[in-house]
């Protein structure tokens, strides 16, 4: 047993061909399985993932995009609603423009017709006074002759008359004159 | 080294209560040393079971990538998912907790190197095999390996000088202090982290079925139906308790290769992690 023991070959002595053999191992392995297989399986790893990964991503995006649309379109809507309000508001000025225009138009053109109206009554006035004038004088001469014609026996009264009725009315007459004028 | 030396089973006559009266012969190390089929090959033990087991974990390695990277889709079946699931096991497990997002692109050599690792723990799983790791040679082989990756690394992102710096003198201490830690760090890195980084996973590969041979060998021993009955009877009994030992662990070496694998496979990624990146 001793003797056995003795003999034993050593466990730590590294067997050199052992050891290359293990080196073709290694590298059998390394260009099979580490540069061929393992690789493969990651690509196709990675390609799920992109593929997963690239799903969230377009979810994501589309939701991004239904948020910006929804934004937008709320923002269309208040923008509408102002709008509206302005418009309404310009409704309300201009109507209320509109009504005050249409009343100073009416007042001009009343005043313009009250003028008119005051013109045209001066204007017959004035003719009708023309008028009066002149009848005036007719009248009062034919009057003048009837008279004259009753009282024309006495001479020297006519005269008088005659005299008087012409002196008052030439004074009148001036004194009209000035009033119209 | 003798022939009878490299002979696995015990005296195949020797059991308990046997009339023999020969006692129980322990497995020996010589059970690593199995007989070569062309030995002639100077400062080698030759060609034996070990380089055997090595092809097939080789090949079972080969086999299982490739079968898990064929007819790939976007929709994995039951088979890719298997593939991804190891792929992903690492990613986040061993390449992104030591070296972050820029540890992706060792993510194939990690997978690789640990799936290799596993394999070869694995064939000490099949009755009466051994673990090819539980040949210094090996672990020594994939030690190297990741040394000469780190150094190579470190030098092409930190360059020359700044590699060997950055590890001997790590940055952020007082002045005085380097002069403790400079010793240490070269020790330390350029040594004894390659040495251990091998001798581990050799190890406990080497331990484990050496555990589990002894099980094994003292269950063939204490069997002995030969003898009278009663004896017969308790020899059936100790037979089954180590049986009983065996399969305990058996399971729990499972879960050894496994861990084993992983530690080798985080080291290393913890290893060129320093390279890709001054220490802290």
């Amino acid at each position: 047993m001793l003797l056995e023991l003795a003999a034993e070959p050593n466990i730590l002595r590294i067997d050199w061909v052992k050891f290359t053999f293990g080196a073709i191992a290694l590298a059998v392995v390394y260009f099979f399985v580490v540069r061929k297989s393992v690789p493969k399986v990651m690509k196709v790893l990675d390609e799920r993932h992109d593929a997963i990964e690239g799903g969230i991503e377009r979810a994501k995006k589309a939701e991004a995009e239904a948020e910006e649309i929804r934004q937008q379109y709320r923002e269309k809507l208040e923008e509408s609603h102002r709008e509206y309000a302005q418009e309404l508001e310009k409704a309300k000025e201009q109507r209320a423009a509109i009504i005050a225009e249409a009343r100073e138009e009416a007042q001009v053109e009343a005043q313009r017709i009250i003028e008119s109206a005051k013109a045209q009554i001066e204007a017959d006035r004035q003719q009708a006074f023309v008028q009066l004038r002149g009848e005036i004088g007719t009248l009062s001469t034919e009057l003048a002759s009837r008279i004259v014609g009753e009282t024309l026996s006495d001479s020297a009264a006519q005269t008088r008359v005659v005299d008087r009725f012409l002196e008052e009315l030439g004074q009148d007459e001036s004194a009209k004159q000035a009033e119209v004028r | 080294m003798s022939a009878d030396v490299r002979i696995l089973a015990a005296e195949p006559g020797c059991h308990l209560f046997g009339d023999n009266g020969c006692g129980f012969t322990a497995p020996t190390i010589g059970m690593f040393f199995p007989e070569p089929w062309f030995a002639n090959i100077p400062g080698s033990a030759g060609i034996d079971l070990y380089l055997v087991l090595l092809l097939v974990a080789v090949g079972a390695v080969l086999l299982l990538w490739s079968w898990f990277s064929r007819k790939l889709s976007l929709v994995p079946g039951r088979r890719q998912s298997v593939g991804e699931l190891l792929i992903l096991f690492i990613r986040d497990n061993i390449t992104r907790p030591t070296m972050g997002e820029k540890g992706d692109k060792f993510i194939p050599f990690m997978t690789g190197i640990f799936s290799l690792i596993l394999a070869m723990n694995f064939t000490g799983l099949i009755p009466g095999m051994l673990p090819v790791n539980s040949n210094l040679a090996f672990t020594v082989m994939f030690a190297l390996t990741i040394y000469v990756m780190t150094i190579v690394i470190g030098i092409k992102h930190q360059g020359g000088w700044g590699y060997f710096r950055n590890q001997i003198f790590p940055p952020g201490m007082p002045k005085w202090i380097y002069v403790l830690v400079t010793p240490i760090e070269i020790l330390s890195v350029f040594l004894i982290r390659p040495v251990t980084h091998a001798l581990r996973l050799f190890a406990t590969m080497f331990a484990g079925s050496l555990l589990l041979a002894v099980f094994a060998y003292g269950g063939w021993y204490m069997l002995n139906l030969t003898a009278e009955p009663m004896l017969a009877a308790v020899s059936v009994f100790y037979s089954g308790a180590a049986l009983l030992g065996y399969i305990a662990f058996f399971v729990f070496e499972i879960a050894i290769m496994l861990i084993q694998a992983f530690v080798f496979t985080l080291l290393a990624s913890l290893y060129l992690n320093q390279s890709l990146e001054a220490a802290h």
